[in-house]
């Protein structure tokens, strides 16, 4: 078959210049890759040598929860009693790789410290909690790793004050070395009233307030670490800012500026009178993820994960709530902004006409000069025609200086439309929202840069035994194809029809029909089946006589069939294209069947999963032994001996690695009640595979969402390149312009050694 | 007679299997009586304590009196046990009655043990003159020891003799486990694979019959070095026992049982002694096929990774058979499963059956008391992969078809299905398939048939 | 008179059974290898077609599984 040239070691050294298609950077050679790193490190074919048994183990080390290993892989005991402190810790510092559930594994890296070090860890103290966690003696690469990576981040902040820019450091030298460069130098304004002698204004700096990792660190410790440092200062002109920041990216100066804002002290811009509801009750883990963006009294920018399910749309409003200044919230569709209008209401007191949307059906501003607005990725970064209406929206929302700009989905949405939305909208302070970050071992993406590096990541597994999210059954459905439909899918002439061929594999559809007869019959359940291929899901959808949405399903039309949904005794099953996949939040439905999983793409698969995550009855009830302990279910149906089973297997990768496993079923339809499901004559399934035959053959294909702003896989790429290396996650997720004649800049990674980020150049040379 | 046939499961089935005069040998030393006593099931345990001064032969109806009616099979078993083990023995007189009599030898030597309390040829060495090693360290050493050997009893190089044993008993060791070719290095058979996945006692138990059953071959009389064992199993653990109490054949044995952790040997400036460790004095466990309760020490999570808290290179290895390796620490080795490291332990013959076991048997305490020990979706996962390489099977054959008549081909049916070569028929289109070894048998049945 | 034929006899599952039939249509007709079709679950082959048929299965199967990267 070989749709899929590469296997898994061969391909590290191919995979990437298909990855990089959609980061377009504007000198595009900035960042390396993790592929350069594995070209120096590797000889082709060799496994690597991770022989850590010379490493010296500490004669408590049985109290102690990890071990570090000196490529920066780090494994944790979840069983130790050190584990919570030891997890914030290293979800601080590090990015997880897996966490099931009895280890953990994490990989440190320059990106992840960078992270660390924006939410005020200092170098030290990584090193010397790690090192007391750590069951060995901490490897010497890993030490000089940490200070390599840190050396530079966190070092320079740019903190907007009562409108005013300005670059702090608590050392000085760092400020002179930017201030020599000429686009920097040229931006700075001299301040008037000299402290220092290199004529930087000097301040005593800010602390963390709490969740400092206290507990893990000695007295003596602490206080070093409290040292009251000063911090230098340096004003520059607001017109400068983009382009001060552009120099000291890592392609440039190397030492990338954390945001800051002071909306305290930010009297300039107005207060919005919002606060945050009695009964919006933050979890803990939404505490905390909201104490490192607020950590220092300031506003830090930056990327919190949390679970789909999880709340974070009451992290998002909360954050607003403390800011209290105008608010432009991005969503990725329409439907995702009346829930979020929906969830500012619901958890805030602002008043209703301080909270408006905008989208192509709803054009509604605010009324005074603050305000929170609503609206779509795709409404503010369109660069076609508008309406007269629509242009002067976005003339506001272009002019207004935003206290917060945050942002829903943010691995969904590719790096240059960011880019776009982030150089038309003015804001002090930047969150991204997210359940999944992409996992490419050290690589800087655009993102982090753009937005801030990550604030909190959850655990997974932690949410599911506290109960906030649900314990959900997932189940990998083997649905063999039958005799006449495999014969058609193996010819060769089918070759574009495969995919219709194995989702309207007869099986599979008795086994759907089973499932959903089995939940709604047998346990009342509410029950979504997904399918991104429209043909099947019209087939599936009219054959059971169950309601669809899809892209073209108007807006109306859809509140009417999830309001029946979600009320109504007689909708028990709605089928879903991949609108369903971001917009939608359905809270009552506890069972999902996929019987289309198309492209690979993880996080796809895991924000599907989301939509049940919701947990629902009582906690008591949802922990372990009770009644709802294994309340949602979701199935994965696969057609056997197909190309779906890659791509499923693939999917589930990131489930996978929060700890989630898939139990194979691969006995449905249970023999004894064949007869009364569809399809069990074979006339009738004949019927059907002429029928998926005779469709052409981009009826069969993916669904196109244009207008929406939903995930579009690179169809482009997949049909020529044919290669996978674009399935895996954000790779496959390209925003498709309708306004084509966009040519899309790619430019070739830099084999230049010289031009490698500069860490890895010092290592490997 | 014995009416059950014993199958020497572990080191007293191998004694009681000795031929007659060997045992009888044995019986001259109270040691041997005394551990054959404690070996026996509990009844036959009771029938030789109440015979011990019984000098005249019991008729066999008393002593099914001593029994209620349901417990007459288990009677029968201590009975047979018995007289295999040549503690007792039958005689049928003119009429046809039966009676037991036990073996004067055996009654003497364990009179006396019972009564003096049994003297070793050997007594411990004072404290004084020896430091001897905590239980802690010699166990370890124990366990060092035998992962050495297992690790040396698999490696392919036969040249380097880091053992005591003569390389040729190495051979005789690796026979079955190792397939020797002459050029190419030897790979582990699949009996090999599987014999690495063992509990440590049944490896041991195969090592040692392989070594007792050798000994003739090596001019030793196997029922010395059984004695010895056995002998060995009195002595108490982690005391010194000097050399110059051993004679010649128990001297070359103890080099042996040295390699594989049955005891320490140590020397002093001026003389040498010899630890029996755990393995020694608890023979009868140690060394049969029954699971004892080992350490546990593989964690397996849902993502197929495996984490085993061991720093034993022989562990490793073990794992290396069905997984990729992925990072070694001071007290961790890390591993995943995956469908190529799975298929290579197929290939080479270990069934998946065998790799289960192995991880819930091995399971750490932390994970062993969850049901079930290894997550359900990598041993539903590791099943369908190998189900997933046999669901094509191929078979040499012959198809026949353009039958004349009815009966011809029913004939031709039914003669096939006598020989279990039928493989395929359709009745409607009057074809066959039958097994191709069964060929010129068909052929001739044809010719016959034309006649 | 009856015909005898040597060959090998596959038994498998439906799946399988048409993916070596499959496989045999893509083959020259000079290369061809299956002698009859018994029924859904049997085929009957030249005895020469084993290792072919296993490899091809092989690399069948490692088309649709995906293995997770070291």
């Amino acid at each position: 078959m070989g749709i899929h040239g590469e296997k898994s070691r061969h391909s590290k050294k191919h995979k990437s210049s298909k990855d990089d298609h959609h980061r377009v950077t504007e000198d595009g050679n900035a960042y390396f890759a993790a592929e350069d790193f594995d070209d120096d490190r590797i000889p082709e074919g060799e496994p690597k040598k991770r022989d850590f048994t010379k490493l010296e183990l500490k004669p408590d080390h049985l109290n102690r929860p990890l071990w570090a290993c000196a490529d920066g892989r780090i494994f944790l005991e979840t069983f130790s009693p050190l584990y919570k402190q030891a997890y914030d810790f290293l979800i601080a510092i590090a990015e997880p790789v897996c966490r099931p559930e009895s280890m953990h594994e994490y990989n440190l890296t320059p990106h992840s410290l960078y992270a660390a070090v924006s939410v005020g860890l200092e170098t030290e103290t990584i090193i010397t909690v790690l090192n007391k966690l750590s069951k060995t003696k901490l490897p010497k690469e890993m030490i000089d790793f940490i200070h390599g990576s840190t050396a530079n981040y966190g070092k320079v902040k740019l903190v907007l004050k009562k409108n005013r820019y300005f670059i702090e450091s608590p050392f000085p030298e760092v400020l002179k070395k930017l201030l020599k460069d000429e686009v920097i130098g040229k931006a700075r304004i001299s301040a008037e009233v000299v402290h220092g002698a290199d004529g930087f204004t000097v301040s005593k700096s800010l602390n963390e307030l709490g969740g400092g990792h206290d507990d893990l660190l000695s007295e003596a410790e602490l206080a070093a670490a409290a040292e009251e440092k000063d911090t230098h200062a340096f004003e520059i002109d607001p017109v400068q800012v983009e382009n001060v920041k552009q120099r000291c990216l890592p392609n440039a100066l190397n030492y990338p500026m954390l945001e800051e804002y002071d909306f305290r002290n930010d009297t300039v811009n107005p207060d919005l009178d919002m606060e945050l509801k009695p009964h919006a009750q933050p979890r803990p883990y939404q505490e905390k993820s909201l104490s490192k963006m607020f950590g220092n009294g300031r506003a830090r920018s930056g990327i919190i994960v949390l679970p789909c399910g999880a709340g974070k749309s009451l992290v998002g409003v909360s954050a607003a709530c403390r800011i209290k200044k105008s608010c432009l919230c991005l969503a990725t569709n329409a439907v995702s902004v009346d829930q979020w209008a929906f969830q500012f209401k619901l958890w805030s007191t602002i008043r209703d006409d301080h909270i408006c949307r905008f989208t192509s059906d709803s054009k509604e501003r605010f009324r005074g000069n603050v305000g929170v607005v609503v609206t779509t990725y795709n409404m503010v970064a369109f660069g076609g025609k508008r309406s007269e209406e629509s242009e002067k929206i976005i003339e506001e929302i272009r002019n207004r200086e935003w206290g917060l700009l945050l942002m829903d989905e943010v691995h969904v949405v590719p790096a240059h439309m960011f880019r776009k939305v982030i150089s038309i909208t003015k804001s002090h302070c930047k969150l991204g929202l997210t359940a999944t970050l992409v996992r490419e071992d050290e690589r800087i993406t655009d993102l982090n840069f753009l937005i801030g590096p990550k604030l909190y990541e959850a655990n997974w597994l932690d949410l599911v035994k506290s109960g906030f999210i649900a314990n959900v059954q997932c189940a990998e459905v083997w649905c063999p194809m039958t005799k006449e439909f495999f014969a058609e899918y193996l010819k060769k002439e089918n070759s574009k029809k495969k995919q219709a061929l194995y989702v309207m594999n007869p099986n599979k559809f008795r086994a759907c029909e089973f499932l959903i007869r089995f939940h709604e019959r047998e346990r009342g359940d509410k029950i979504i089946v997904f399918a991104d291929n429209l043909f099947a899901l019209t087939e599936y959808a009219m054959k059971l006589r169950k309601p669809m949405i899809y892209g073209a399903t108007s807006h109306v039309e859809r509140t009417k069939i999830l309001e029946a949904f979600k009320t109504s005794k007689d909708v028990n099953t709605i089928f879903l294209s991949k609108v369903g996949d971001n917009s939608i939040d359905i809270p009552e439905a506890n069972v999902i069947i996929q019987i289309s999983s198309h492209a690979g793409s993880r996080r796809q698969e895991a924000q599907r999963l989301g939509r049940i995550l919701r947990a629902k009855g009582r906690l008591e009830d949802r922990l372990a032994g009770g009644k709802e302990e294994y309340n949602a279910f979701f199935y994965s149906l696969v057609s056997t001996d197909t190309q779906e089973m890659y791509y499923s297997t693939k999917r589930q990768q990131f489930l996978i690695d929060q700890g989630y496993s898939f139990k194979v079923i691969t006995s449905l339809p249970p023999p004894d009640c064949g007869a009364e499901l569809s399809y069990n004559k074979l006339q009738e399934q004949m019927d059907l595979l002429r029928k998926v035959l005779s469709a052409g053959d981009d009826a069969v294909g993916l669904e196109m969402l244009e207008e929406d702003a939903d995930e579009v896989a690179l169809m482009k790429a997949r049909r020529s390149s044919g290669s996978m290396s674009v399935m895996s996650g954000a790779n496959g997720m390209v925003y498709m312009e309708y306004s084509t004649g966009h040519k899309r800049l790619v430019k070739s990674k830099p084999k230049d050694p010289s031009k490698r980020h500069y860490l890895f150049k010092k290592r490997f040379t | 007679m014995p009416q059950v046939k014993i199958i020497a499961k572990n080191f007293i089935d191998m004694v009681a299997s000795l031929p007659a005069v060997k045992l009888d040998m044995l019986y001259a030393n109270p040691f041997i009586c005394e551990a054959i006593l404690r070996s026996l099931p509990p009844l036959a345990k009771k029938y030789v304590l109440q015979m011990m001064y019984i000098d005249a032969p019991i008729p066999a109806k008393s002593l099914e009196e001593w029994v209620l009616p349901d417990g007459l099979s288990k009677h029968r078993v201590a009975i047979d046990r018995l007289i295999q083990l040549r503690v007792l023995s039958e005689t049928v007189d003119r009429k046809k009655e039966t009676s037991y009599e036990m073996n004067k030898k055996f009654q003497i030597n364990l009179q006396k043990q019972l009564i003096h309390g049994g003297i070793l040829p050997r007594e411990p060495m004072a404290s004084s003159s020896v430091i001897l090693p905590s239980s802690e360290e010699l166990e370890i050493y124990a366990l060092e020891q035998w992962e050495h050997f297992l690790l040396h009893l698999i490696s392919s190089n036969q040249s380097e003799k880091l053992t005591n044993f003569s390389s040729s008993m190495m051979k005789v060791f690796q026979r079955g486990l190792l397939s020797q070719r002459d050029k190419e290095a030897s790979r582990l058979t699949e009996y090999g694979f599987q014999f690495l996945l063992m509990e440590t006692n049944a490896q041991l138990w195969y090592i040692i019959r392989e070594y007792i059953a050798n000994a003739e071959e090596r001019g030793v009389d196997p029922a010395n070095i059984i004695s010895f064992l056995l002998e060995l199993s009195f002595h108490e653990t982690g005391q010194a026992y000097n050399i110059n109490t051993l004679n010649e054949v128990q001297l070359n044995t103890i080099k042996d049982l040295s390699d594989l952790g049955l005891v320490k040997l140590q020397q002093g400036r001026k003389e040498s002694w010899f630890l029996p460790t755990k393995l020694a004095t608890t023979l009868s466990v140690s060394l049969s096929d029954t699971a004892t309760r080992k350490q546990g020490y593989v964690v397996v999570e849902t993502n197929f990774k495996m984490y085993a808290y061991s720093t034993s290179k022989l562990h490793c290895e073990i794992m290396r058979l069905f997984a990729r390796i992925e990072y070694e620490l001071p007290n961790l080795i890390v591993g995943a499963i995956n469908k190529e490291s799975l298929y290579n332990a197929f290939d080479n013959g270990i069934t998946s059956d065998q790799i289960v076991s192995f991880l819930q048997q091995n399971a750490h305490p932390r994970v062993a008391e969850k049901v079930p020990t290894v997550p359900e979706n990598v041993t539903d996962q590791i099943r369908l992969w190998e189900s997933d390489l046999n669901r094509v099977e191929m078979a040499p054959a012959q198809f026949y078809d353009e039958f004349p008549s009815k009966d011809l081909f029913e004939a031709v049916c039914d003669f096939a299905r006598e020989y279990g070569a039928l493989l395929w028929d359709d009745s409607k289109k009057m074809q066959l398939v039958v097994k191709g070894e069964l060929h010129n048998e068909m052929r001739e049945f044809l010719r016959r048939q034309k006649q | 008179m009856v015909n005898a034929t040597r060959g090998l006899l596959i038994s498998c599952d439906i799946p399988m059974a048409q993916f070596i039939i499959s496989m045999n249509n893509s083959k020259p007709s000079n290369q061809k290898f299956i002698i009859h079709v018994l029924d859904d679950t049997h085929l009957f082959v030249q005895p020469h077609a084993t290792e072919m048929i296993r490899i091809a299965i092989a690399e069948f199967r490692e088309a649709n599984t995906y293995e997770k990267p070291a």
